[in-house]
């Protein structure tokens, strides 16, 4: 019974890996056909005529694809750490302890989610402005926090919320400094939880478009304004090769932290492990 | 003594050097007072920020390179083109920078523009005005050409200058077709013969709008009766006739009428796909241009309306509080030239129709505007000029849109 039971699971996890696999990449396929099509119409199986010149664009100083590129992973890693920063310690205030006016609390950092982006946008642009932070590298940086973290500060909350502080407690009462206690206590227990709630920032920066146009005033171009460029205006094929160089990061990202991201590791699963 | 003032004197210029080389010019009416050669002499060293669509990789190579080319090496000034997919949202920029009260340090130097954006930029007090005539090439602009001097109706009062012109052309696919219907009538009966076959994207888009006031003109009997400010009599006359054509067809357009695309781009798509018959495009050049990068089958063809088209006239706009004000003069100044002109009007450059008066420009550039062979399946300006029909004011236009998602869009 046991080993019948074992092969069910097996088979039905390899049907929902097949599954998952298939609905993330097909939409990927057409994607990378578009980019090397010179044309493509219906009912044509594949494109009649193959060409390098949407990769060629792609590639040109004129299209700032790679200027783009370099720009949005520095821009994206520098919210990721921030996002961290600022992240954790609200997390653990918000998993650990009650105080007055958690709820309201909870729901302002919640807002950014519900609110749509759009209707508040116009107001952020001021506010920046006032501020002196539009038209730069680091006030697009600071806007980009605005999404990035409710997920960065929902997903520590959740972490800190199942965290026992009495290891930190037991590594200081055998004489370990605040500092070695969160090295080699508090940061392994909820390093799952920041991989986890780092990859929502980065990713959620990675793709915002209107914040970034706003307060960066057009000095500052990220991929995902060039990629809605073409992407609105009907080119697939300059869309499939821009969107070729925009999912890398992610793919890549995705890969390195795998291990992290599945069922065994304590992020998806609480602390049961500890 | 000598010595100390000469050292001094020297030392003054040289504290001075980098606010000279960096000029701000953002005050506009003291350069409107200016020679033409000291404002190129303080735009020289800068740099311009152009937000502009970005949609075409053509179009772009041809600021970028061709227009960013001439700036650079005669001008010395950096061209930072940004590509944006909705002028409204630099509109936004500039608009949430007055309201911050950024009065001279704008982020956005140049706008390309025309239409409702134009009118919310004129209403809002947001343009650069009154330069036009410091601009050496302005003398190639037709300022008595009503179609140049109104912005689909919005007197441009030199506030913006000409870029380009364009007419809406429809296209169909020869292959599928013999013969495509030449008028809004003849339009009219083909969609019911040919269920499935048409479709246009839902207003306010851009070039939906354009088709339904095609139709509207039609309705009203002539668009005579439809020019200057919006009279509401006369709108609910049309308008009513023009409901019931729109509705009528409906049941005959494309997935029964059920939905409408949103975008033009979505239209082409259609089109492409050959799940409709006739595309269209305010941009007639842009069927040329479509077959070259693969978008559309080789066998299309534009064709021009016996009962006319509607033209209008875009533009570029400096915002009032750009900082850079003798850069993007210069820029303008560079885009009015007929060498430039003439190069956008090369079919494998972008073909567009130019927005300076061809029959002042002489010699040789002349010569080789004359000589362009346009693209052999777009329709020839020619055909489209004799049958142009003016564009409606901005006021008509926003009540057309918004009568098509009260009584047909719904």
């Amino acid at each position: 019974m046991i080993g019948q039971d074992g092969l069910w699971t097996k088979t039905f996890r390899y049907i929902t890996c097949l599954l998952l696999v298939t609905w993330l990449v097909l939409p990927l396929i057409p994607l990378a056909i578009w980019s090397v099509a010179r044309g493509w119409f219906f009912p044509d199986i594949l494109p009649r005529m193959w060409t390098l010149d949407a990769w060629r664009y792609a590639l040109s100083d004129t299209s700032g694809v790679l200027d783009a590129l370099w720009l949005t992973i520095g821009i994206s890693l520098a919210a990721t750490v921030l996002s961290i920063l600022v992240g954790v310690p609200a997390g653990r205030a918000l998993g650990m302890y009650k105080f007055k006016g958690k709820e309201v609390i909870e729901l302002m950092i919640l807002a950014p989610t519900i609110v749509p982006g759009i209707a508040v946008v116009l107001g952020v642009h001021t506010v920046f402005i006032y501020l002196g932070l539009t038209n730069t590298v680091h006030g697009v940086i600071l806007v980009h926090l605005i999404p990035t973290l409710p997920y960065m500060t929902l997903v520590m909350a959740g972490i800190f919320s199942n965290y026992d502080p009495a290891f930190e407690a037991q590594a200081r009462s055998l004489g370990a400094s605040p500092l070695k206690t969160f090295w080699y206590v508090t940061l392994p227990a909820i390093m799952p939880g920041i991989i986890v709630g780092g990859l929502f920032a980065f990713l959620v920066s990675w793709s915002q478009y209107i914040l970034t146009l706003l307060v960066g005033g057009g000095r500052v171009v990220t991929l995902p304004l060039l990629l809605f460029n073409f992407a609105t205006s009907g080119r697939n094929d300059i869309t499939g090769a821009i969107g070729m160089i925009y999912i890398l990061p992610g793919i890549l990202i995705l890969t390195l932290t795998a291990k992290q991201l599945s069922g065994r590791s304590g992020a998806v699963g609480g602390f049961g492990r500890i | 003594m000598r010595h100390l003032s000469k050292w001094a004197a020297l030392a003054a210029t040289a504290a001075m050097l980098p606010f000279t080389a960096m000029a701000d010019t953002a005050d506009g009416e003291a350069l409107n007072n200016m020679e033409w050669d000291e404002i190129v002499e303080l735009a020289r060293g800068g740099e311009v920020n152009w937000l502009m669509w970005g949609g075409s990789d053509t179009i772009n190579q041809y600021v970028s390179e061709y227009i960013g080319g001439i700036l650079e090496e005669e001008y010395d000034i950096t061209l930072n083109r940004v590509g944006v997919s909705d002028t409204a949202s630099v509109v936004n920029i500039v608009l949430g920078e007055r309201e911050a009260g950024v009065m001279d340090e704008g982020s956005v130097d140049m706008i390309w523009i025309n239409g409702e954006n134009f009118r919310t930029m004129q209403q809002a007090d947001l343009a650069y005005c009154g330069y036009t005539d410091v601009l050496p090439n302005n003398v190639l602009v037709d300022w008595d050409n009503p179609a140049i001097a109104n912005d689909f109706g919005v007197p441009v009062n030199g506030c913006e200058v000409p870029w380009s012109t364009a007419q809406f052309a429809f296209a169909y696919n020869t292959a599928l077709y013999d013969a495509p219907p030449t008028s809004i009538p003849e339009l009219l009966e083909w969609i019911e013969a040919n269920p499935g076959q048409f479709t246009y994207p839902a207003p306010p888009d851009f070039n939906g709008s354009v088709f339904v006031r095609h139709v509207f003109y039609h309705a009203a009997g002539g668009v005579e009766n439809l020019l200057g400010e919006f009279d509401q009599e006369r709108y609910d006359e049309a308008a009513a006739a023009t409901w019931q054509i729109l509705n009528d067809i409906e049941p005959y357009l494309w997935r029964e009428g059920e939905t409408y695309p949103t975008t033009i781009a979505a239209l082409e798509q259609l089109y492409a796909n050959q799940e409709v018959g006739i595309v269209f495009n305010y941009e007639p050049a842009g069927v040329g241009i479509n077959i070259e990068n693969g978008t559309f089958p080789p066998t299309t063809q534009g064709y021009a309306m016996t009962d006319g088209t509607i033209g209008n006239t875009n533009y570029t706009l400096i915002p009032f509080n750009s900082p850079n004000k003798a850069a993007a003069l210069v820029l303008q100044n560079v885009l009015l030239s007929a060498e430039a002109q003439v190069e956008k009007a090369q079919p494998d450059v972008w073909g567009t129709q130019p927005g300076i008066d061809m029959t002042r420009v002489e010699g040789e550039i002349r010569e080789i505007f004359d000589a362009i062979e346009r693209h052999p399946n777009v329709v020839p300006a020619e055909d489209l000029a004799a049958t142009a029909l003016p564009e409606l004011q901005a006021s008509w236009i926003s009540a057309i849109e918004q009568g098509w998602i009260e009584n047909v869009g719904n």
